[in-house]
């Protein structure tokens, strides 16, 4: 197919702080302004500080605090307990589990399979986009017209196919999420590899004898990776709504290991007796996701990254 | 002199005579022959939608026989449902197969009760549709006034808002979107249906109110994307192109300028992302169809997943597949449409 997609600087705004001065924040005044800027960017630190917070509590509270109760084996005696009720500090779900240790295990299968997803994917994706940049020829357009097949796929569909047959499981939802992820990171690369190809730098180490393995180690790779890395927090945020998507849907992660989108979906049930169930870790999730995605969009403007 | 000098340079260069043309299809016209070219270059690629599709399903560990009849069946009936799903056939064989078949219109029969693959998909297909059609007027209804508003003044109030609803909506996941929902219009306030499918036949009206819920569900993700692109884009041209200042030093009115001549240059990032975006509308659909009983493809597709129907799986994927290059190339066509230079064969700027 002809059609190009669009770049991504128009598909989301932030790439360009010229064409789009609201995402750059008041202007300071004086003349440390830029300086001043840069350091107090709220677009940086109130969602890095967001997400640096719901990392400790899903990660290192449970191993600091030893007596949070388990997420999976509550006792129905203590089911529907309201919020703030002593030792349930957001009280239990229908089936007695605490519903705080529950949601900072759910976070903690969202962040894993959202960063573990991603890391494939920029690892493979990204690898294959630089090789097939710096070959080119047949190679490259063998390989980018395959992945422009991938990208016309309705993702979310395959992702669910793919895990289901391959039975339930938190890696199976990795490996199928990471797989979609590929042709993103690819088409990335290539973009960055095409300009740095052509650099002086480059072209010296050629000249200098200097094997195409080592140049694109030593030479492209560090320069592409940090755009790759940048767009990648959007993709955490995305990997991390499809984890939701299909455990909402019951294709997730088996139900032994709560997770956020299980448990919306187990509270759908009582949405008119028991809101909160839904809603807390809907918040929990949104939360984690615009954190993402404002980061990633402050990231990109302040590097000029595409 | 004075007729020379009236006379556009353009028309004196025309040959008095048209050189004689070939008949045929090719030849009629260029738009036309844009449009076969484009059509022609869209087999390959549903060709290989089809071919990723059977791959994935057929190449990935785990035998389908064992996978539909349990753990504790006998090695006897799995062989027999493996002759019967032909699995003993190379891959090749049974791909081969499968895409003459689909060819002529077979896509085989469900594995649960026998009935013919094409009747399940034409009783899902017009739902979904409809669900699809009705979110997208809904987003382009909201969307291209909310970005031209929010154009007009870049960071000004109006701008302010809509960008922070649409960073908002980009961040929400659409199943806990369509059940707030549902807490607040069919919980809360008892106006709409939470669940429940009726169809057209029984009138228009409840009809919509049974689909409005699920249409606003997909919908909303979509404005956020399309305001926050067409927004970009107007913002974009507003300060960069030419055409917008001399229209502008012309004295042209500055809601005519951004309606008149910046909108309309920027319909073409909004397909561009309409079509980008209409593999996520299909996955959509598979939720949003399934929170709200919604008999589409994508409950249709659920359905086959967990009875583990694999004809009916692979239909759906393909088909939806097909949709999402069948999108891509009326994108295509309607550039060619919009777009004198693509229309006559000569690249765009």
């Amino acid at each position: 197919m002809a059609v190009q997609p669009p770049d991504l600087a128009t598909v989301r705004p932030g790439a360009d702080p010229a064409a789009d001065p609201l995402d750059a924040g008041p202007r300071p005044r004086g003349r440390t302004g830029r300086r001043a800027r840069r350091r107090t960017g709220k677009g940086l630190w109130i969602p890095g500080t967001i997400l640096g917070l719901i990392v400790l509590a899903c990660f290192v509270w449970p191993l600091v605090y030893r007596d949070l109760p388990s997420p999976t084996a509550g006792s129905l005696l203590q089911a529907n307990l309201p919020p703030f009720s002593p030792g349930h500090l957001l009280g239990t779900d229908p089936l007695g589990n605490d519903i705080v240790s529950r949601l900072l295990h759910g976070g903690r299968v969202s962040l894993e399979v959202g960063l573990t997803s991603n890391a494939i994917g920029l690892l493979l994706g990204g690898s294959l986009g630089m090789f097939a940049a710096f070959r080119g020829g047949w190679l490259e357009t063998v390989t980018m017209r395959l992945l422009d097949m991938l990208i016309a796929f309705p993702s979310l569909v395959l992702v669910l196919v793919v895990s289901t047959y391959l039975t339930p499981s938190k890696l199976n939802v990795i490996w199928a999420i990471s797989f979609f992820s590929i042709p993103t990171f690819a088409r990335l690369a290539r973009a960055a590899t095409l300009r740095l190809r052509e650099q002086v730098y480059v072209v010296a180490a050629r000249l200098a004898g200097a094997r195409d393995s080592a140049i694109l180690l030593r030479h492209i790779a560090p320069n592409v990776l940090p755009q790759l890395l940048t767009y990648s927090l959007l993709w955490v945020a995305a990997a991390i709504a499809i984890e939701a998507s299909l455990s909402f849907l019951g294709f997730g992660v088996p139900a032994s290991e709560p997770s956020w989108g299980m448990m919306i979906s187990r509270g759908q049930a009582y949405i008119s007796s028991n809101p909160e169930l839904v809603l807390i870790p809907s918040a929990c999730l949104f939360l984690t996701i615009v954190c993402l995605n404002t980061l990633g969009d402050a990231l990109r403007a302040r590097t000029g990254a595409p | 002199m004075s007729d020379t000098l009236t006379r556009s340079p353009g028309r004196s260069d025309r040959p008095a005579v048209r050189p004689p043309r070939a008949a045929g299809l090719l030849n009629r016209s260029p738009a036309v022959r844009v449009a076969i070219k484009r059509v022609l270059q869209a087999v390959p690629v549903v060709w290989g939608a089809t071919f990723i599709t059977f791959c994935l399903m057929n190449l990935l560990p785990g035998n389908a026989a064992v996978a539909l009849l349990g753990d504790d069946a006998t090695p006897e009936q799995v062989a027999a449902l493996s002759a019967r799903l032909n699995l003993d056939e190379p891959f090749l064989v049974r791909y081969l197969q499968w895409l003459g078949n689909a060819l002529t219109g077979d896509l085989g029969n469900s594995l649960q009760n026998n009935e013919p693959v094409t009747a399940i998909l034409g009783r899902a297909l017009p739902v979904s549709l409809e669900l699809v059609v009705l979110a997208f007027a809904l987003a382009l209804l909201v969307a291209v006034p909310t970005a031209v508003v929010a154009a007009k003044r870049p960071g000004g109030f109006a701008d302010r808002i809509g960008m922070q609803i649409s960073m908002f909506g980009l961040s929400v996941p659409n199943f806990v979107f369509a059940l707030v929902l549902v807490l607040v219009f069919a919980v809360g306030l008892r106006v709409l249906p939470a669940v429940g499918y009726v169809p057209i036949g029984q009138g228009l009206g409840p009809n919509l109110r049974a689909m409005i819920l699920p249409a606003t569900a997909i919908a909303f993700a979509l404005f956020c994307e399309y305001t926050r692109v067409l927004r970009a884009d107007i913002v974009d041209q507003m300060l960069r192109e030419d055409y917008i200042t001399t229209a502008r030093a012309k004295g042209v009115g500055s809601w005519q300028v951004l309606v008149r001549h910046a909108l309309r240059n920027s319909v073409f990032s909004l397909l561009t992302i309409v079509g980008l975006q209409f593999g996520a509308l299909i996955g959509s659909t598979v939720i949003i169809e399934q929170m709200f009983g919604l008999p589409g493809m994508g409950q249709g597709l659920l359905q086959g997943i967990n009875n583990r129907d694999i004809p009916v799986v692979q239909a759906y994927v393909v088909v939806m597949a097909c949709f999402v290059v069948g999108a891509n190339l009326v994108t295509d066509l309607l550039y060619a449409v919009l777009d004198p230079r693509i229309r006559h064969g000569r690249p765009a700027a």
